[in-house]
């Protein structure tokens, strides 16, 4: 008999029909193959987006349930974007990675989610309040002891009523606390009053990842509470994507109170830019190097839209000099995912993410950049392992970066991520 | 043209008309030693075997008004499910009526089954709701019965297939009857056309049986018999994007339009009109019938009302007429008939008419007793015990069976070529070499007949255009030829997809209208079709 099962997996045209609008269910689907044509993932596990449409229309439930490569689509939503129809496959990418026995989920996307469980800091790394409280608190010691020009700065930490609250990637208090130091120089050059969170600091998500919504929820849930709590009037995101996704779109999706504006790192960087409190130039770039500016996916295309872009590349030509920005094709909200989202950097599942990631490395490479700039850093190791192992020549750096380089106050300990021809450049004078 | 051009052909029995009774036929007689060779003026399961809507009969529908037929559809339908389970999915089904319904036809229905020896279930509405969701509330009584779908497609190749194997006899298509020489009471030659290449074919044969469907009664006259009276009934029927139910789901009324909801594996098919025509020739699905059906089924399921269709498409039925009987199509038989013909005078031809998709295992052992006995042939028929075999290139018309093998393939050297169906490269390639019918510039209609290509929500808008470049690829294509195939294929499909273009179908036809007319300029006339002072 044709074998045809009905009940216990997942019926993805039901879901579908349940979750994305009139008009943009999977029944919708003309097969043009825009989706398909424009997804990294195409070809990974013999699936791509308009495959996966397909399945779901002719009842192939058990194939879709089972499929890796939902751990290899970033959700990045690319196709959703090109859709003539607007349908939005990533989120039946969710449910599908969600229906997958724990145990058989990619363990580094699982084992990030339950260290985010553990304590309220919500660090995917296991920081908890207290070390993250300890290490902010050291740094910044260490930093006004090293630089007289800072001899006065602070990182506060749970200051209520402060105008914004800003969050932390846990991979600088965790393994390289000295790349905290140029966000909070611009704060103190701008005269930002800001905070941190002790609890729910951590610019990570990767509940949201496992496609376990309670998770997510919860995640999301301690954080907006922490903030909340602060009495701030804006929540700003750290140069990270998926963290301002999780929290922003979990506002909505779960109905949470929030009393505060979502606003990302980005777009205040170009408002101080213009308003002449960020005094940047690419006068330091004698060189004329090339710098070329990813766009993250959660940022851009999933969240913000091309206004963050508009921003980022205001920020970028301000820094590096007009001519010395070279935008990859296609980008802003029509940028391809670089293969680090979604927890494919996680999921242990290197030959497909840099085979994903390739589409990102040519991109690059065609624009002949030196660098690589991102306010993502997911994107950030993404971009800086496909080089690596593609053999290209560009370096990968934050925005913070530059932009205290151009200011003249980025220390020498905190060029990590910039080539040797940049390691002497507008040092601080030491008095 | 004269006759010494042309191709003479022989064979014990020839059989006309490749529907499944023709293909049941052939294997029968295949069984039994003879060989024999099946033609058909256009492929396999071009008339009315193709164009239905894929029920397994429980009998359930003829129940009320014709238990010998029911009772038939029964037996054979449990015959099938044993001997050729691959094509068929054995699903259930269900008769319902709603709100508004006859409910003294309702209630008598159990009566009706039980005379015909159906096993009827009576289920509560909730019940019924249970089993399939899309059933609305109105539901007033629901009864279950075991209906079943059966691929019509996958069944006639296998028939034709397993003939092959069995004793060499052979199936060729686009060969179409043009006259009977007969003398002495004895069909002694068979004049055919080649319609591909126009070639005159002489077929010799000891018998010959008519099974061409709605066209038995043009090849019983040209034999100069008076005795076939069929009413041509036309019924369209409407093919959703995705299946809707689980099992069979059939109005619990007399039959009537869009009554019966039949799951086609990863689809379901909606129908059906009843239409009385007068040439099976010249029909095609209409907006008014369209509208009609869908109209009489949302009543049923109102799920309709919002489902995408992606095709229409017609069969006509070739009903027996007695005579004086009223010209009504839903009251006329769905009994079979063989005539022998031997009033008519002829000792060596005979016409098998009328009859159930269901039973086309019966109506081909009915023929074959006849015809075996005129060749003095005692071998008992076999299709009742012996399964239909399947094979690697007669198994593609099975929905979803492409996209399961390849994504367990997974092979990226291996392209797929139609991707709403997820067919691919060595599947066309398997049907072109090895299918019954194959043949040199196999035709697309005739590759898409083996496969699920053109099949999907597309409807060939993207498929048309890779399967013809891959076959002008491979050298099966070597000239315009593959082109005029492209065109053919699309404007079949094109007829299908007009009176169904609405709603989230309209932009896909659209989009094969960029493609076809705005791309590939298809809507123009070719180079040398012109007079050349272009």
């Amino acid at each position: 008999m044709i074998e045809q099962t009905w009940d216990d997996v997942i019926d993805f045209m039901a879901v579908a029909k349940e979750l994305l609008p009139e008009g943009a269910t999977y029944s919708s689907c003309v097969g043009c193959g825009l989706c398909a044509s424009g997804c990294p993932a195409s070809g990974l596990f013999g699936m791509d987006p308009r495959r996966f449409i397909n399945m779901a229309v002719q009842g192939l439930n058990e194939e879709l349930s089972s499929t890796p490569w939902v751990w290899a689509c970033t959700q990045c939503k690319r196709c959703a974007y090109v859709c003539p129809m607007g349908i939005d496959v990533s989120l039946l990418v969710g449910v599908a990675r969600g229906g997958w026995p724990k145990e058989d989920k990619p363990k580094g996307i699982v084992r990030s989610c339950e260290a985010q469980m553990l304590d309220k800091s919500t660090s995917a790394m296991g920081l908890r309040s207290e070390d993250f409280v300890e290490i902010v608190e050291e740094t910044v010691a260490e930093l006004r002891e090293s630089d007289a020009r800072f001899a006065q700065i602070n990182a506060p930490i749970d200051k209520v009523g402060a105008k914004f609250v800003v969050n932390q990637n846990s991979r600088e208090p965790a393994v390289e606390p000295e790349e905290m130091a140029p966000m909070w120089k611009i704060f103190d050059y701008v005269g930002a009053d800001w905070t941190y969170a002790s609890k729910g600091w951590a610019a990570e998500n990767f509940c949201m990842f496992t496609g376990d919504d309670a998770a997510w929820k919860e995640m999301v849930k301690t954080r907006v509470d922490a903030i909340n709590d602060l009495d701030c009037e804006v929540w700003i995101n750290t140069e990270c994507g998926h963290s301002f996704y999780t929290l922003w779109k979990g506002v909505e999706r779960f109905g949470l109170k929030a009393d505060f504006e979502t606003a990302s790192l980005v777009s205040y960087y170009a408002q101080w830019i213009r308003e002449g409190r960020l005094p940047v130039n690419a006068d330091w770039n004698v060189n004329n190097l090339k710098f070329t500016v990813q766009d993250p996916c959660q940022l851009v295309r999933k969240s913000i839209g091309d206004p963050v872009a508009d921003d980022l590349r205001f920020v970028m030509k301000a820094l590096v000099g007009e001519d010395n920005f070279i935008d990859m094709q296609p980008s802003r909200s029509a940028n391809y995912c670089c293969g680090g989202g979604g927890g494919f950097l996680q999921a242990g599942m290197a030959a497909e993410r840099r085979a994903y990631g390739k589409r990102k490395f040519d991109q690059i490479l065609a624009t002949d950049a030196d660098y690589v700039l991102t306010p993502c850093h997911n994107c950030h190791s993404q971009i800086d392992d496909i080089g690596t192992h593609f053999g290209g020549a560009y370096n990968v750096a934050h925005i913070w970066t530059l932009i205290c380089l151009s200011l003249g106050i980025l220390g020498a300990d905190e060029r990590k991520y910039l080539g040797p021809e940049l390691a002497k450049i507008n040092l601080p004078s030491t008095p | 043209m004269s006759n010494s051009g042309a191709r003479v052909l022989e064979t014990e029995v020839l059989v006309i008309g490749g529907g499944v009774t023709g293909a049941g036929v052939m294997r029968d007689l295949a069984l039994r030693g003879v060989n024999c060779l099946l033609i058909d003026r256009r492929d396999l399961n071009a008339g009315a075997s193709g164009g239905n809507h894929g029920l397994l009969h429980s009998g359930g529908r003829y129940a009320a008004a014709d238990a010998e037929t029911a009772a038939e559809c029964r037996r054979e339908g449990e015959l099938l499910k044993q001997l050729a389970p691959e094509c068929i999915d054995d699903c259930g089904g269900m008769f319902v009526a709603v709100d508004g319904d006859d409910e003294g036809f309702a209630q008598r229905f159990p009566d009706h089954c039980k005379t015909a020896g159906i096993p009827c279930e009576v289920l509560t509405p909730a019940e019924a709701r249970q089993r399939e969701p899309a059933l609305p509330e109105t539901v007033i009584t629901a009864f279950a019965v075991p209906d079943a779908t059966i691929d019509p497609f996958r069944l006639a190749l296998e028939n034709v297939s397993h003939a092959q194997h069995l004793n060499g006899s052979d199936f060729l298509p686009h060969i179409s009857v043009e006259a009977f020489d007969i003398s002495g009471g004895i069909i002694k030659t068979v004049q055919c056309r080649d319609l591909r290449s126009g070639d005159l074919v002489q077929i010799r044969a000891q018998q010959v049986v008519n099974a061409s469907g709605a066209w038995a009664l043009k090849i019983a006259r040209l034999a100069g018999c008076s005795d076939v009276n069929l009413l041509y009934s036309k019924g369209t029927l409407l093919i959703s994007n995705s299946r809707i139910s689980n099992g069979v789901i059939n109005r619990l009324r007399l039959p009537g339009d869009g009554d019966i909801l039949v799951p086609g594996g990863t689809v379901s098919l909606l129908g059906t009109s009843s239409v009385t025509i007068s040439d099976p020739d010249d029909f095609r699905p209409t907006v008014g019938e369209v509208d009609r059906i869908i109209q009489e089924g949302a009543q049923m399921l109102p799920v309709l009302n919002d489902t995408r269709f992606i095709r229409a498409f017609s069969g006509v039925r070739p009903l027996l007429m007695a005579s004086g009987a009223a010209d009504d199509g839903r009251k006329a038989s769905r009994g079979f008939v063989l005539f022998d013909h031997e009033d008519q005078g002829l000792a060596n031809f005979a016409t098998i008419a009328g009859g159930k998709l269901t039973t086309f295992r019966l109506m081909a052992e009915k023929t074959v007793d006849l015809v075996a006995r005129r060749l003095a042939n005692t071998v008992p028929c076999k299709t009742a015990t012996e399964p239909l075999p399947s094979g690697d290139a007669i198994r593609w018309t099975q929905p979803g069976l492409a996209a399961r093998d390849w994504f367990q393939r997974a092979d990226p050297t291996d392209l797929i070529l139609c991707e709403c169906e997820m067919v691919a490269r060595s599947t066309v390639d398997k049907i072109v070499k090895s299918a019954p019918g194959a043949e040199d510039h196999m035709s697309l209609k005739a590759i898409a007949g083996r496969s699920r290509i053109g099949k999907g929500a597309c409807q060939g808008a993207f498929c048309a255009m890779r399967v013809t470049s891959h076959l002008y690829d491979t050298g099966v294509y070597d000239s315009r030829d593959g082109l005029e195939q492209m065109r053919d294929f699309i404007n079949e499909r094109f007829r299908g997809v007009r009176p169904v273009s609405w709603g989230e179908q309209l932009p896909q036809m659209e989009l094969a209208e960029i493609l076809h007319c705005g791309l590939a300029g298809l809507d123009l006339p070719d180079r040398d079709e012109t007079d050349g002072s272009s």
